[in-house]
């Protein structure tokens, strides 16, 4: 027995019939499917963790920018608080100055 | 852009897995590794099955990525130092339900001992009976490359088979 190839046609046709596509492996679908599951699972766990990652972050940024808020709040309420003490002093100094002023005018003139 | 295919992933398994895998399984000449890379190349297209178009964009598509996938793991294999020249397991080439011929099995044996890119583009043209150009197009290479890998390859696997099958015939 012997095999020659006569021309190119000849083994071009030999190799379409080698090459032909094989059947897949049996279990090929079903771990192909049972990976897949597990993928989406895998997914669906990071899109949950990634989901409560920024609410987490949302809440910490937005914490923060409210205690930020009510410190800017509640130093410009002290700083008023201040103001008014210093106004307060500075008003009672100079009502004590007029008082003085006056009783000084009053025994010049008599 | 809008299109009214709507992909149904298991039928495009059903489909497409005997293509997915053979291009895997003749380019690296091992059936694990095959059958690892035509999953991988299924679960790749599920997560991109938005961005398909048509059955046969999703046919391109499959092929296109099984044969850049085979051509990866080649090259990890080559990486690590492993004989790239591997034999087509035989208990597979020739199943049971669908057997092969000898002289097929041996053609299929040469042909992993060609260059990668003289395979491939063999692959496309025997198994999936496609023009020069679209193998061109499925593996991103110019339409002149693909037509001298298509001739080297030929002429390539032609010899090789002259000497090695000549004595695998005399041998039955």
């Amino acid at each position: 027995m012997f095999v020659e190839f006569e021309s190119m046609d000849d083994f071009e046709r030999e190799l379409r019939q080698a090459f032909e596509r094989r059947p897949a492996p049996s279990g090929l679908k079903s771990k192909l499917m049972q990976r897949r599951r597990a993928q989406r699972s895998l997914h669906r766990a990071v899109l949950w963790q990634r989901l409560a990652a920024s609410i987490a972050l949302a809440a910490v940024v937005a914490g923060g920018f409210a205690w930020r808020k009510r410190e800017e709040r509640r130093k410009g309420e002290a700083a008023r608080q201040q103001l008014f003490t210093a106004l307060r002093i500075t008003n009672r100094a100079l009502n004590h100055m007029n008082t003085q002023l006056a009783a000084h005018r009053q025994a010049a003139q008599e | 852009m809008a299109h009214d295919w709507q992909p149904d992933f298991e039928q495009l398994v059903d489909e497409h897995q005997s293509m997915v895998f053979s291009l895997a399984w003749r380019m690296t000449g091992d059936h694990g590794l095959a059958e690892e890379i035509a999953q991988d190349a299924f679960l790749e297209l599920d997560r991109n099955l938005g961005k398909i178009e048509s059955a046969a964009h999703a046919c391109f598509w499959l092929r296109r990525v099984t044969m850049s996938r085979s051509a990866d793991a080649l090259r990890r294999r080559k990486v690590r130092g492993m004989d790239l020249c591997v034999e087509i397991d035989e208990s597979h080439g020739a199943r049971a339900e669908e057997p092969s011929s000898p002289l097929g099995s041996r053609l299929e044996g040469l042909l992993t001992t060609l260059p990668e890119p003289q395979r491939a583009a063999l692959v496309l043209r025997y198994q999936e009976d496609l023009t020069p150009e679209e193998i061109a197009a499925t593996l991103g290479a110019p339409l002149a490359t693909v037509k001298s890998h298509l001739q080297r390859g030929l002429k390539l696997l032609r010899a090789k088979a002259a000497t090695h099958l000549k004595e695998y015939v005399r041998g039955v």
